[in-house]
């Protein structure tokens, strides 16, 4: 049932694109957004990229989140997947993971046009950079995927999920900046191991509470 | 239903509360020392930190409740989870007020991204958006899901909000306080004094706005 | 098969559903009834695990629907108004990804058959979000046919069909009463409720009546 869940999550984005493509011209938005606002020193724009890539990381989600959920409530679609005898955390799970892969795709992407237009370097130990983001990802969607669930069926769905969505994930942001910030000047890891401890204890926690609560959350 | 305060013992908790508030407003400005280079700013920490602690106790009661009400599906838990998150609040704005009255004195600003005042402030919007969510989230039987859902996920970020906010900016020093166990007597004892009137207040309080929201739910169902 | 007990269901406060009991025996087609607004279709969504009630309890063949494992509705099969289908997949995707949701996949020459039998073959590889309310309706009772349940909580199912369709339909429905299947079908015509049910609920005021 799982994979099956899992399957129809990525089949339905393939199909239509909506969810990456919406995201990624969103996210390119942004980026002129700050190129234009920001006419400082190069010095001053790698000094705050880490925190303006997480901030548009962010926004983007909160775009991407918000639609895979609502497709869901055309046709009542959502209604295929309650009703049938599966456990209903299975479809927290393959949002989770679903929206992780859309968010992951979306960065890959936007990557160059973020160094290039903002003129940044990009990170010296490269791969560490793309684990770390990997988990940062990991941990926005979970709790993402969490509140879209909750926020889903209420009135001004798309303004109550950035409102309850921001402030439960300042931790990661800060968390994913100052990761960023430690390996694009080539910190060594036990600079930002706390952050990345912090990074894995919301993975873990929000992951087993969205699991526990979607039980409840999805019925009407 | 009878009003709270016919009954004797909510009406006698009333007088003794109120009485005993005064009391410790008149200690504070009269009995506690003048800690040197804060002076009377100092003396908002008597009201500033046991403000804190009904904040987060209340948002702490609001997380039980729901726990409680997706265990039980017990109403009285949606009613206990909502009187909690409005006192809570309350005594989050208290905080986030007498923080820079005190601050500003001794830091020359009203506010630095210290990590209590900052971990209260994350706390406080979070709460605005689960009164949102309750206005805006449907009808009422499926928004008390929600808010004990939301109310939940609220707490269980609060220690991972408060450890991110401390190594985030670990330059700058926690409230001008020196570490509670290390307090002098006359500051300590007054302090104590302090939080557990609030403490008390707290619970009346929270007594009193279970019995006005289930006023307020009957008239609604009745109507 | 079912019982339901003491089901009760509030929007803002106000009462749909007031302290709702009944059983449906193995077998058995009850006719649910009532004027719009009257509860019969959060009726169903209930029982479906799609909505959920104030209070009550629900045993489908003894088993707690409301509390217990997820298995435990295998064999409830719930059609309602809306198709319940996602609109950028086919007929065929939908039907197929239903089915195995259900742990029963089926295939893919079976899926086409029924199709073939509700007149959806031409459509049967376009996205659903180009059908009618007709086409729709032909594609639940299709996903009916298909599904295996024990017991079909279906909403107002001749709604928007055609002649051929609402003859379709009835075929249906009479196959399985015959196959000694239990359903709870809500319906507004009356004579079609006398023809179809053994038993009639009406729901009035939020009771039984």
């Amino acid at each position: 049932m799982f994979f099956t869940l899992l399957k129809k999550e990525l089949f339905v984005e393939f199909r239509s694109r909506e969810v990456t493509l919406s995201m990624l011209v969103f996210g390119l938005s942004i980026i002129l957004t700050f190129a234009l606002s920001s006419n400082v020193s190069p010095t001053i724009i790698a000094n705050y990229a880490p925190g303006m890539f997480w901030l548009m990381v962010l926004f983007v989600a909160v775009i991407g989140v918000h639609r895979t959920f609502s497709y869901e409530k055309e046709f009542d679609a959502f209604s295929m997947l309650i009703s049938a005898p599966i456990d209903r955390g299975f479809i927290f799970l393959t949002k989770w993971i679903s929206g992780f892969i859309f968010l992951t795709i979306m960065e890959g992407l936007i990557l160059i046009p973020f160094f290039k237009f903002l003129m940044i370097d990009f990170p010296s130990q490269p791969w560490i950079a793309i684990g770390t983001t990997l988990l940062i990802n990991c941990a926005i969607m979970a709790i993402a995927s969490l509140v879209s669930g909750i926020a889903m069926r209420a009135r001004l769905s798309e303004v109550l999920l950035p409102i309850l969505l921001f402030p439960l994930v300042s931790p990661v942001l800060i968390a994913a900046t100052k990761i960023s910030g430690s390996i694009m000047v080539g910190d060594p890891y036990s600079f930002w191991k706390i952050w990345l401890l912090i990074i894995l204890t919301v993975i873990v926690i929000f992951g087993l509470v969205g699991y526990t609560l979607f039980d409840f959350i999805t019925e009407e | 239903m009878k009003p709270f305060f016919n009954n004797k013992t909510n009406r006698s908790g009333l007088i003794l509360i109120a009485a005993m508030m005064l009391f410790n407003v008149w200690n504070v400005i009269m009995n506690t020392p003048m800690v040197p280079e804060q002076h009377w700013a100092q003396k908002i920490f008597y009201i500033h930190v046991p403000s804190a602690w009904v904040g987060f106790l209340s948002y702490f009661v609001v997380m039980v409740a729901g726990i409680l009400f997706f265990m039980k599906k017990d109403d009285y838990w949606d009613l206990v989870g909502l009187a909690a998150a409005e006192i809570g609040t309350v005594f989050m704005s208290l905080v986030l007020i007498t923080g820079p009255i005190w601050a500003t004195p001794i830091w020359g600003k009203p506010w630095i991204w210290e990590p209590r005042l900052t971990t209260t402030l994350i706390l406080f919007l979070i709460y605005i958006g689960y009164f949102m969510m309750r206005t805006f989230g449907g009808h009422i039987e499926r928004v008390k899901r929600y808010a004990a859902a939301v109310g939940i996920i609220a707490f269980v970020d609060v220690p991972i909000i408060f450890v991110s906010v401390k190594f985030w900016t670990p330059e700058i020093q926690s409230h001008p306080q020196v570490e509670m166990a290390q307090q002098p007597s006359e500051i300590l004892i007054p302090f104590l004094l302090s939080l557990s009137i609030f403490t008390l207040l707290y619970v009346l309080m929270l007594k009193y706005r279970i019995h006005v929201i289930r006023i307020n739910s009957r008239v609604r169902a009745n109507v | 098969m079912l019982s339901v007990s003491n089901i009760s269901k509030s929007f803002d406060h106000r009462t749909v559903l007031n302290n709702i009991t009944f059983h449906v025996e193995v077998g058995e087609t009850v006719i649910i009834m009532g004027k719009n607004g009257a509860g019969k279709s959060t009726l169903l969504r209930i029982i479906a695990r799609i909505m959920a009630c104030d209070k009550g309890e629900i045993l489908f063949q003894n088993n707690d629907l409301l509390n217990g494992s997820p298995l435990v509705r295998q064999k409830l099969l719930y059609v309602g108004h809306a198709s319940a289908m996602y609109t950028i997949l086919s007929a065929i995707e939908n039907l197929q990804l239903a089915l195995r949701l259900r742990g029963t996949p089926v295939e893919i020459s079976r899926i086409q058959d029924q199709l073939n039998y509700y007149g959806l073959t031409n459509q049967s590889n376009d996205p659903i979000s180009i059908y009618s309310q007709g086409m729709l309706q032909r594609l639940k009772l299709a996903y009916a046919s298909l599904a295996s349940w024990n017991l079909l909580l279906i909403d107002e199912p001749f709604s928007g069909l055609d002649t051929e369709g609402i003859a379709l339909v009835n075929k249906s429905l009479h196959r399985w009463k015959k196959l000694g299947k239990s359903m709870m079908i809500v319906l507004h015509n009356q004579s079609r409720a006398e023809e179809l049910g053994d038993r009639i609920l009406r729901i009035k005021k939020g009771l039984i009546a």
